[in-house]
């Protein structure tokens, strides 16, 4: 009896951490498209609403960094494939099976690898930095390590 | 195992290729081919010829609305407002007799945020300044802004500043050369810089207008994609 009760108990605390996963990377990739969303509105309507604290040439740093030439991606606001890429990992979410998370995995291990680029760009090149692309990065960073997780444990087992 | 190697491997390629990308589009662009430098001479002398050049006043000085541009020729958000929104007000004001437009050296991040700043700052538009002298310092500016490379990465050279002053065919380069040393024209940036802080600039571009109802500066959304309807409407208020 207790050889049948056990692996049950086990199950029961796998799925339910599992369920807890899949609702982590939900609420982080809803901030990240929040944010991505808010930088895709600013890069069509115009700068003035951005509310940065950092300051380059008087203008702030945000407007610095959204008017650079690393902004864009073959002419594509970087905010837009980003808004694009939370977009494909919520989606993720609904495909059932290795499929879904494997996708998600996927989109989040590029946004994070190329987030990292822009970081580094942030410091390096524009030597300014905006604080809704580093919101973006960190949560890339949560969501690869989340999504990575989440592939690698597999689906939440049916009750 | 296999397929998590697979989507890393996969994600890796994809990172890369955008990066390649997106470097791809990093460096200053001078123009490399001759058949290049004509193209974007070309460009440039099609937005200013006809109009009158005065120093570092492009257009009528008597017109109604006189235009104070206070920039930067490294700043890359005066690169935006120079390339997308100056070309309209070029076009539809300044070669129309209705607004005069004049440069002034500001200089902000460029001077604190670079090791050698100044300097650097001080050269470039020197180089501006001493075109000017020969009436052309909107061409220089102009191709300065559309050559402009990563702001603090040593680009402005003695060597990029004079392919800058050998793609104007009009500029008599001895007498440039000559005007470089002179010191009237760091003297004059000096003291744009001085009126700047009087005027009480804090970044650039920024931009005063000055018309028959008084002067008033020009809303920052300028810069912006569709930015020529914030200096429209500062005109009409000053007009």
């Amino acid at each position: 009896m207790s050889t049948t009760a056990r692996p049950a108990k086990a199950s029961i605390g796998s799925r339910r951490g599992r369920i807890g996963l899949t609702r982590a990377v939900l609420v982080v990739t809803l901030i990240g498209l929040l944010d991505a969303a808010y930088l895709t509105y600013i890069h069509y309507h115009g700068f003035g609403a951005l509310v940065c604290f950092g300051g380059h040439h008087g203008h702030s740093s945000c407007e610095t960094v959204q008017s650079s030439t690393w902004s864009k991606l073959d002419g594509v606001p970087v905010a837009l494939l980003g808004l694009i890429g939370y977009v494909t990992l919520l989606a993720s979410l609904r495909i059932p099976g290795e499929l879904g998370r494997a996708i998600g995995f996927g989109v989040a291990l590029i946004g994070f690898g190329f987030s990292l680029y822009l970081t580094y760009r942030e410091a390096f090149s524009i030597h300014a930095y905006c604080e809704y692309c580093l919101t973006s990065a960190g949560c890339l960073t949560i969501l690869v390590v989340l999504t990575g997780v989440r592939f690698v444990r597999g689906e939440p087992a049916r009750a | 195992m296999q397929r998590l190697a697979g989507i890393v491997l996969l994600s890796v390629a994809v990172i890369a290729v955008a990066v390649g990308i997106s470097t791809g589009g990093t460096a200053s662009h001078p123009p490399k081919t001759q058949a290049q430098r004509s193209a974007l001479y070309s460009q440039v002398d099609s937005l200013l010829t006809g109009i009158p050049e005065s120093g570092t006043t492009l257009g009528n000085p008597a017109a109604p609305v006189s235009m104070t541009y206070y920039g930067d020729l490294e700043c890359p958000i005066c690169q935006e407002f120079t390339l997308n929104t100056l070309p309209q007000f070029i076009e539809d004001d300044v070669r129309t007799g209705k607004a005069s437009v004049t440069y002034r050296s500001f200089c902000t991040a460029t001077c604190n945020d670079y090791s050698n700043g100044q300097a650097v700052f001080d050269s470039q538009q020197v180089a501006a300044y001493a075109a000017g002298r020969q009436g052309l310092f909107w061409y220089y500016a102009e191709l300065f802004y559309h050559e402009q490379g990563q702001e603090g990465s040593g680009y402005v050279t003695p060597s990029f500043l004079n392919g800058i002053a050998g793609q104007i065919p009009a500029l008599d380069k001895t007498t440039w050369q000559t005007d470089l040393k002179d010191p009237d024209l760091l003297a004059q940036v000096q003291a744009d810089q001085q009126t700047g802080h009087s005027a009480g600039v804090q970044g650039t571009p920024t931009l005063f207008l000055k018309g028959p109802k008084g002067e008033m500066q020009a809303p920052s959304g300028v810069v912006e994609p569709g930015g020529y309807s914030g200096l429209a409407s500062t005109i009409k208020a000053v007009l």
